[in-house]
């Protein structure tokens, strides 16, 4: 089958599409790094499930984490990876693509 | 009866804080984070605009001009003199880069986001060493012609390419346009590269004598026509422009920020 043909749906990414994983992909997309509080009050999350949604993404690969101390209080530091801004952006493509599919149909 | 419901049934710091962000003016971290850029942008343009200093008549054209590769001023113009022009770009170059990097590190710790402003400041800094690097080769001299003899030979077109990124202004317009890279501002990458296409032209054609060279013209010597002032002033002007709306929209998200 065609890539054209396919459903939109079907290249949406069950690891990124996750409503808080998006959340936190996109916020990082935003800046190089960010702080682990700086991400728990933007999104409004508790710390653990902040963290449950951090190592799933930490172990796909798209983030890194980083641990180190800044005036001498221990600090976490959170980037994307250049698989993670590419899948983010594969999922965007993805969400643009179904989004105009279902807009022609309602022409 | 019904229980009348308020806008946010939480204490107010509670409801502000479940209220998105960035959805009623309220500002972003994003928005707290990149909103710093006016201070290195104005910081790179101040540094163009002072190094007007180097010329001797940077807004009137001299009765005789003498002017040596590599442009150490930054422009084919006269300099008052060149070590002090050298000085002058390596060191402020330098310091306003340390400049960036310590205000990215302190917003940074403040917003909690952090601005690649490494690669700007790397990029700048590369080119820089890059220039100093091209411009310590010696230069082999025509074997067949004695020392201190005239010679109508017009350079090679790599020759007066290779002047044109001659100059310790393309560093600042490189750091500039990283910078509106890694800000994801458009209109700064645009500026980054107004100074470094006016800084190539001039060094390597002149902009006044582009049009002739473009269709094949004989140089007509208006190379010198436009003054190095004013074109540093136009180099300026877009940072200039862009330094204060960027403040503009930051001390507005400061200010909703504390109301809101």
């Amino acid at each position: 089958m065609a890539e054209d043909e396919r459903h939109p749906s079907l290249a949406l990414d069950e690891v990124v599409h996750q409503r808080v994983r998006l959340g936190i992909l996109a916020v990082l997309s935003e800046a190089s790094e960010c702080t682990f509080p700086v991400l728990r009050e933007e999104l409004q999350l508790t710390d653990g499930n902040l963290s449950r949604h951090l190592r799933v993404l930490e172990e796909a690969g798209l983030l890194e984490i980083r641990k180190g101390y800044d005036r001498r209080r221990p600090c976490t530091w959170i980037s994307l990876t250049g698989q993670g801004r590419t899948a983010l952006h594969e999922e965007l493509a993805a969400l643009e693509r179904l989004v105009r599919r279902l807009r022609r149909q309602e022409r | 009866m019904t229980k009348s419901l308020t806008p946010c049934q939480f204490p107010a710091p509670a409801c502000r804080a479940r209220r998105p962000r960035g959805s009623a003016g309220v500002p972003t971290r994003s928005r707290q984070a990149h909103g710093g850029v006016w201070l290195p942008v104005t910081a790179l343009a101040a540094l163009l605009i002072s190094s007007v200093a180097l010329y001797r008549a940077p807004f009137h054209h001299a009765a005789e001009v003498t002017v040596s590769v590599p442009y150490w001023a930054g422009l084919p113009a006269e300099q008052r003199a060149p070590i002090a022009s050298y000085a002058f770009w390596f060191i402020g170059t330098a310091t306003v880069f340390a400049l960036m990097a310590l205000w990215y590190r302190q917003r940074g710790r403040r917003t909690g986001m952090r601005v690649a402003w490494q690669r700007a400041v790397g990029t700048g800094l590369a080119a820089l060493l890059a220039l100093a690097v091209i411009a310590a080769v010696p230069v082999q001299l025509p074997q067949d012609v004695p020392l201190g003899t005239l010679t109508d030979r017009s350079p090679s077109a790599g020759t007066v390419l290779l002047h044109g990124l001659l100059t310790p202004l393309l560093p600042v317009a490189l750091a500039v346009l990283v910078l509106g890279i890694v800000e994801h501002h458009r209109a700064l990458v645009v500026a980054g590269a107004w100074v470094g296409l006016l800084a190539w032209i001039q060094c390597t054609f002149g902009i006044l004598a582009l049009p002739g060279a473009l269709l094949g013209m004989r140089d007509s010597g208006a190379r010198t026509d436009l003054l190095p002032g004013p074109l540093l002033l136009a180099m300026a002007l877009p940072l200039l422009l862009f330094a204060a709306a960027t403040a503009a929209r930051s001390a507005h998200i400061g200010r909703s920020g504390r109301h809101g």
